[in-house]
């Protein structure tokens, strides 16, 4: 064979004939291009997606549940229905001896307070906290520290500020070691934190005075009460593997009727998250199923005009033939052309497809969450080329051989 | 001897064979210009097709300048008839989107030529044939005439042993036709062996030597 796919005058020549037939070359580019930046705005669309819905529940631990307590709805034991029952400090230490699968845990206090430093002042919730909190909840610590164990053991009267909270009652100043009051009591503020996600127990961490959950008992009156407890299960477990164990022990503690289903509240937003993950799952074999669809379609649109255009220059390749040219010369020239359309034409859709997600994430950046994360990593753009690259030669292999069998005379023959 | 045929013959199978040549026996001289006369379907194009290496026989021998052709494989045939043969045909068979210049190099690249060397050895050609102007024309933008031009040019790019010229004027009217001739008998004079099919008899009378064929029989060969 004189002239291989390795042969510059091969791929000039390949070039002029691509260049001569506009439209055809621009049919075939096009399908290849339409089909592979389908495929990765599909791949990428579909991470984005998914990276816009997982943002919301950053900074969360997944397999969190969290329970407390609600009215009787039972009379039982002297207490009528309706009748207060309340979580306390000593509930929360014997459930944590007696739950099968809690890792880390919280008791959480709640009050509103007014916070006010210097002639500033903002209302806002504080938030009491044991240190185990920033294990469940991953706050993001962008000054100073957070609540630590011996903040909580030694009841000190320290805060750490919601970031938003800083900003209006600092300003530009850093708070750290500054004493602010809380509903008349003074505090000295430790840290400024928030956190990443959206999803939230009693309001972002943003907008909170996080204080350690004994002070809190202590500066603001709530004896040994709790507002409620948030706990996670340890890897391989369920948070509602402890709802038994902790109704019946705390049914047989606040005389609460064996039956009162009602009288607790849980969650477990694991089972959210499993909610979330096999929308995510649907969403990835959906892409996968149209992706996957775009590209035999892209891969078959190259096969069929590829067979046209072997069918409509049956003639030439004839002509080729009796002036000299050989049936693998032939083979080479029908399928470099492919090989060239299907690797340019891919590049560019792979290249588009990557400017649409560059725009669609710039638009769907959020300051506060960060990148949705429109996008298709190199490796996988790669393999998108790839495939159609090896698919796109299949598909032109069938015809070239085709066009190799015909005899010349044949070819000559036909107009 | 620069074409021999020894008792060659042909036969298209089908349900009622078709025995096209019949025991051809032929002998061309280099330097010759020969006329193959007869009427259609007398087999003359499936001569000229096997002369041409674009159609095998079935028994007999043809020897093409000294080499035996029989049995070949494609890429041998394709070789040959890029180095011994330039072909002219009736309706000139150029790609129409090549311009002149690049159909008539198109022969040298498929001997691996370079591009310079081939366009030179192209234009070359052209501006023999008086087509220098019209170099960088696509055909569908040259008369008939000129299109027949560019097609011997690109038959005689490669200095092969024969021309095999099929109906070269069937297409053209009869000034232009002259023209055409007048142009193999030119390439004849300065030493080309010239082989042309044609039921034409002026075209025959053109030439040296007129070989008519009746029925896929030679019956005579006027000198």
């Amino acid at each position: 064979m004189r002239l291989t796919i390795f042969q510059l005058e091969n791929w000039r020549e390949i070039g002029a004939t691509l260049a001569r037939n506009k439209t055809r070359t621009f049919l075939t580019a096009f399908g290849i291009f339409w089909g592979t930046a389908m495929l990765a705005m599909l791949l990428g669309g579909a991470e984005g997606f998914k990276g816009i819905m997982s943002r919301n529940f950053a900074g969360l631990a997944t397999n969190m549940g969290g329970m407390g307590s609600n009215p009787r709805s039972i009379s039982y034991m002297g207490f009528n229905k309706g009748s207060y029952w309340t979580l306390t400090t000593e509930d929360v230490d014997d459930i944590r001896r007696i739950a099968p699968a809690i890792e880390y845990s919280s008791a959480i206090n709640g009050r509103s307070v007014t916070g006010v430093y210097s002639v500033r002042s903002k209302a806002a919730q504080a938030m009491g906290i044991e240190p185990e909190y920033g294990k469940i909840m991953l706050p993001v610590i962008y000054e100073g520290r957070f609540i630590n164990a011996r903040d909580y053991s030694e009841t000190r009267k320290v805060v750490v500020l919601g970031r938003n909270i800083a900003s209006e009652l600092f300003g530009n100043e850093s708070p750290i070691g500054k004493r602010l009051s809380l509903n008349g009591v003074y505090f000295t503020c430790i840290g400024v934190a928030g956190q990443v996600g959206e999803a939230s127990i009693m309001g972002r961490i943003d907008d909170n005075y996080i204080i350690p959950g004994s002070t809190l008992r202590q500066a603001f009156n709530q004896g040994n009460s709790v507002g409620f407890f948030i706990y996670t299960a340890p890897a391989g477990h369920k948070p509602d593997e402890n709802e038994a164990a902790i109704r019946r022990f705390l049914s047989g503690r606040h005389a609460i009727h064996p039956a009162d289903s009602q009288a607790f509240w849980f969650m477990d937003l694991s089972e959210m998250f499993d909610q979330i993950n096999s929308i995510f799952m649907g969403i990835a074999i959906l892409a996968g199923f149209v992706g996957a669809g775009s590209l035999l379609a892209g891969v078959i649109g190259v096969g069929n005009i590829m067979w046209i255009v072997v069918k409509e220059r049956t003639h030439e390749f004839g002509i080729r033939r009796a002036i000299g040219a050989t049936p693998a010369d032939i083979t080479v020239q029908v399928l470099s052309e492919s090989v060239l359309l299907t690797l340019v034409a891919g590049t560019a859709g792979v290249c588009f497809a990557t400017i649409v997600l560059g725009i669609v994430d710039y638009f769907t950046t959020d300051p506060m969450l960060g990148k949705a994360g429109f996008e298709i990593s190199f490796g996988l753009a790669l393999a998108i080329v790839a495939t159609f690259f090896v698919l796109g030669s299949a598909a032109g292999t069938l015809p070239a051989i085709k066009a190799m069998r015909i005899k010349p005379i044949e070819a000559l023959r036909d107009k | 001897m620069i074409i021999t045929l020894r008792n060659v013959n042909k036969t298209y199978p089908g349900v009622v064979p078709l025995h096209v040549l019949k025991d051809i026996n032929l002998e061309i001289a280099r330097g010759e210009l020969v006329s193959i006369m007869g009427a259609s379907g007398s087999g003359k194009s499936t001569l000229l097709n096997i002369l041409g290496i674009l159609d095998n026989y079935d028994s007999g021998e043809y020897r093409l300048d000294g080499v035996e052709i029989r049995n070949l494989s494609e890429n041998r045939a394709a070789e040959l008839r890029n180095r011994m043969i330039g072909f002219v045909f009736q309706s000139f068979n150029l790609i129409g989107y090549k311009n002149a210049l690049e159909n008539v190099a198109l022969p040298l690249y498929y001997q691996g030529m370079s591009r310079r060397k081939r366009n030179a050895l192209a234009m070359e050609q052209l501006e023999r044939l008086g087509l220098a102007d019209r170099a960088t024309h696509l055909p569908g933008e040259l008369s008939g005439g000129q299109k027949q031009r560019v097609a011997i040019a690109r038959a005689i790019v490669t200095k092969p042993s024969i021309i095999l010229a099929d109906e070269p004027t069937g297409a053209l009217d009869s000034h232009t036709s002259k023209e055409v001739m007048e142009i193999f008998r030119q390439l004849n004079a300065e030493g080309m062996t010239i082989v042309i099919v044609t039921h034409d008899p002026g075209v025959g009378a053109a030439t040296n030597r007129i070989i008519r064929i009746v029925d896929g029989e030679i019956v005579n060969q006027d000198a």
